[in-house]
């Protein structure tokens, strides 16, 4: 009785380890393999004027290879790396400085009793140096006041400027968004803006004189 | 002496009845596993076949392309392609497998570029040669579906006003700690393109196989799949595909900067 058991048993293993590395291993490895994989080739040993068809090419490559060099911009410009809150600053295709900053804290935020909605993001892409300027003054938006639970004031009006918050420079890249200095130094690193890129004071200076308005800023 | 009784003549009838049974179970289930093996096998392979059959096709008409010139023509495939991704405003994904790196691109500018640490690719990539090449690599690829371990652009939503919630929620440092990255892609010429983030190539051949990781889950629901096909008498369908392992950091920032709908160039 027992040795019938064990034989079913027996059989019942070997069969399902052999039906299970077929299916995990065998059969996988014969689908990769040449044996079933016929060679996809139209080539050809020697074909008639190859040697001119390898000027041609090298000719080819040579333009293709100095049209894709001169998409880097010769001048100065700012790589942003969002994810690392990184930023790089590379002058005559080369790396000059590099460091810590914050980007865009990827929030929504949602005022119901307002009906407003406002996105929190630092937008991937390329941008321009729009505008240059020292001490700047911050022009607080209506999302601000929203965060804050105060009434918005009417354009213009005194509350909405706040001097000291934006550090010693600003780089205006459009659509709001700003290259600026920053109060708050202890979170520099972090995902923590309302989509400007926050710099520390010594790295502000530098960008500040190294780019210049027309500069590309390439967020991603 | 004894007299043989009619009970001790049953006792032995069943005996041999017993064992009959046992060996027509063994032929038996030698026969459904043996059998279903052989459709298993006849119908994946046929898949395979399917799938470069389909290469082939693609690549018909074009002209022959001589062997010697097979490097030099990859090499401007590559460019070239770069060349078109640059003329779309969003950042792209540039894999050179040959050089072993990996870069993001946008506006022609690479932005990121790491080594890979670690690369696989399906057979099918290695039995193609000069048409099928082009075809499938010589204008850049599109992504078509993305699944990933971690969230591609996460968002939270905050209700205003939000006076002292600042302090909590942004002291959180984003990092990848502990964090399994992995991510993998549709391309719009039928095959994958799978990205693991790994510290180092050790782990590569480790970390994702067993239990929580990406390369276990892909290749239960690929046994699955083919489950699900061969019991419906139907050829499964066949993707090749390519792994890539580079480091963790850079696998989460590029997930994060693609865009849904993002260019692909490679070079094998």
């Amino acid at each position: 009785m027992i040795r019938t058991i064990f034989i079913y048993l027996f059989i019942l293993i070997v069969g399902s380890l052999f039906l299970g590395s077929m299916i995990l291993f065998g059969i996988p490895a014969l689908q990769e393999s040449s044996l079933v994989l016929p060679a996809l080739s139209q080539t050809k040993d020697e074909m008639e004027g190859a040697e001119a068809q390898k000027a041609l090419l090298e000719k080819d490559l040579q333009k293709f290879r100095a049209k894709l060099e001169k998409l880097t911009p010769s001048g100065s410009y700012m790589l942003v790396n969002t994810s690392e809150n990184h930023f790089y600053l590379y002058k005559d295709k080369q790396l000059i400085r590099d460091g810590v900053c914050s980007t865009g804290k990827n929030e929504r935020l949602v005022s119901a009793e307002r009906n407003y909605e406002h996105v929190f993001h630092t937008p991937f892409g390329v941008r321009t140096v729009q505008r240059k300027q020292t001490k700047p003054v911050w022009a607080k938006p209506d999302w601000s006041f929203i965060e804050d639970g105060l009434p918005i004031p009417p354009a213009g009006d005194a509350s909405r400027y706040e001097s000291g918050t934006l550090g010693a420079y600003k780089l205006e890249i459009g659509d709001g968004f700003m290259i600026h200095g920053t109060i708050y130094k202890r979170m520099m690193g972090m995902s923590v803006t309302h989509g400007c890129i926050r710099l520390l004071d010594d790295d502000l200076e530098v960008v500040y004189k190294t780019m210049e308005v027309g500069s590309k800023v390439y967020i991603y | 002496m004894k007299e043989n009784s009619a009970e001790d003549f049953d006792g032995l009838y069943v005996k041999k009845k017993k064992k009959t049974g046992i060996k027509i179970f063994l032929i038996l289930f030698c026969l459904l596993i043996l059998s279903f093996t052989a459709i298993y096998f006849y119908l994946t392979i046929g898949a395979v076949r399917d799938r470069m059959n389909l290469a082939q096709s693609q690549a018909e008409g074009s002209s022959a392309v001589s062997p010697s010139l097979i490097g030099l023509m990859k090499e401007k495939a590559w460019i070239e392609s770069r060349l078109k991704m640059a003329a779309a405003d969003s950042i792209g994904l540039s894999i050179d497998l040959e050089e072993r790196i990996i870069q993001m691109e946008l506006k022609g500018v690479v932005i990121m570029k790491t080594k890979i640490r670690d690369y696989s690719t399906s057979g099918f990539f290695k039995r193609m040669d000069g048409n099928v090449y082009f075809t499938l690599f010589g204008t850049p690829l599109t992504i078509q579906k993305y699944e990933s371990s971690i969230e591609k652009n996460p968002y939270k939503v905050v209700q205003a006003p939000k006076i002292g919630q600042e302090e909590s929620t942004s002291t959180k440092k984003d990092t990848v700690i502990h964090e399994n990255v992995f991510w993998t892609v549709k391309l719009d010429r039928e095959f994958d393109l799978n990205i693991q983030g790994i510290d180092s190539v050790m782990e590569s051949q480790s970390k994702y196989k067993f239990g929580k990781g990406f390369e276990f889950k892909r290749d239960l629901k690929n046994i699955m799949n083919s489950f699900e096909h061969i019991l419906k008498f139907i050829k499964p369908v066949y993707t090749p595909e390519i792994l890539i392992s580079i480091p963790e950091n850079e696998a989460k920032t590029i997930l994060r900067a693609l865009p849904r709908k993002a260019y692909v160039t490679i070079r094998i």
